[in-house]
């Protein structure tokens, strides 16, 4: 998650809150520093406060909305408490708002709702169906068209990660972090390696009508190729 | 806001040694969050004095901001009580207000002691 707060002793709170529920935090005091970390980075949720030094959250939250990150869920954490804040707040596109002073428990609950609208959340399905894969949580296995696919534990988490996240772009750093951990040192060839290595065995490539595409200095999106779309890209004129 | 504070009372003002310390009971956990926090809002509270004596009404709305925003988060309700005051006193450009408030935010965090439990 991230947070972007000025006020260090309130950021440090939010921080220790989120940390105590389990969740990692970056913490980003002005909004142009978050913009910049969005151009490397992707987040599960992110707490947005309005009044910041250099832009406004309300700033931050169309830039975001307009971005590649728009779906983004945005929880806004301000002391501002008019009723026509809270209505421009939701009208640009936050998710939820909550005015401070904000209680632990209610904003923990807040955030989690929010994930799991948006489909980031931990409780996922133990078995997940999508096109000819067959994903198996619970005894780590992976089916193509019925048949076993064989992955070491490392390039299963990859699978399952990029298979239900179709269609969103994941930068390398939510992606070492989701798949390693927080603290594991994981080299970008590393990365890329097993990357290549799941695009070959699970065969999303185009011809399977998937796209396992890498976006340049960011990172990964799985895409389902439109079905009308002709799966195998030969020029027949060559 | 707790009645044990008195901070409104004006006589008290400029009295703080006299006064009897105030005890705020903490979560554990907030432990060295909160060892943090008086030191900080006194350091924002010189910069408000700084900022009244320059007509800087802008900042101070913005310190009165964060604290009316952090305070109660760490258990100090009154110190969000005081900021909300700095915030309204400060868009409004009320220096004799804004002064008073000062006093009494002083007054509080020199009387404030912290447990935890």
């Amino acid at each position: 998650m991230a947070v972007v707060e000025d006020d260090l002793s309130q950021a440090e709170l939010l921080s220790h809150w989120l940390e105590l529920a389990g969740h990692r935090c970056h913490h980003y005091d002005r909004g142009e520093g978050l913009m910049r970390a969005l151009d490397q980075e992707s987040f599960d949720v992110l707490v947005l406060d309005w009044n910041l030094p250099d832009i406004s959250g309300v700033d931050v939250l169309k830039r975001i909305r307009a971005s590649q990150q728009a779906s983004l869920p945005i929880l806004f954490v301000t002391a501002r408490n008019r009723e026509d804040d809270v209505v421009m707040a939701l009208r640009q596109g936050a998710d939820d708002y909550m005015v401070k002073p904000v209680r632990r428990l209610e904003l923990i609950a807040r955030l989690e709702a929010i994930a799991r609208r948006g489909k980031h959340h931990n409780e996922q399905p133990e078995v997940l169906e999508l096109d000819v894969y067959r994903v198996d949580c619970q005894t780590r296995t992976v089916t193509r068209e019925q048949r076993p696919v064989e992955l070491t534990a490392k390039d299963f988490d990859l699978s399952v990660l990029f298979l239900r996240n179709v269609g969103r772009l994941l930068s390398r750093g939510h992606i070492r972090e989701s798949v390693w951990g927080p603290n594991a040192v994981v080299t970008s060839r590393t990365l890329d390696t097993h990357v290549s290595r799941i695009r070959n065995k699970l065969g999303l490539t185009p011809e399977n009508g998937w796209r396992l595409a890498a976006v340049y200095r960011y990172g990964y999106r799985l895409e389902q190729l439109d079905a009308a779309v002709p799966r195998t890209p030969r020029n027949s004129e060559s | 806001m707790s009645s044990l504070v008195g901070v409104n009372d004006a006589d008290q003002v400029g009295r703080t040694s006299a006064l009897p310390a105030l005890t705020v009971s903490i979560e554990k956990d907030l432990e060295v969050l909160v060892q943090r926090f008086p030191a900080r809002k006194r350091e924002d509270l010189d910069s408000v004095r700084i900022a009244l004596a320059a007509g800087d009404f802008e900042t101070i709305r913005r310190i009165g901001h964060d604290l009316k925003g952090a305070g109660e988060g760490f258990g100090f309700p009154e110190l969000s009580a005081f900021g909300a005051a700095l915030e309204s006193a400060a868009i409004v450009r009320n220096e004799r207000a804004l002064g008073e408030q000062l006093a009494a935010v002083e007054q509080f965090l020199s009387r404030l002691r912290v447990t935890f439990r």
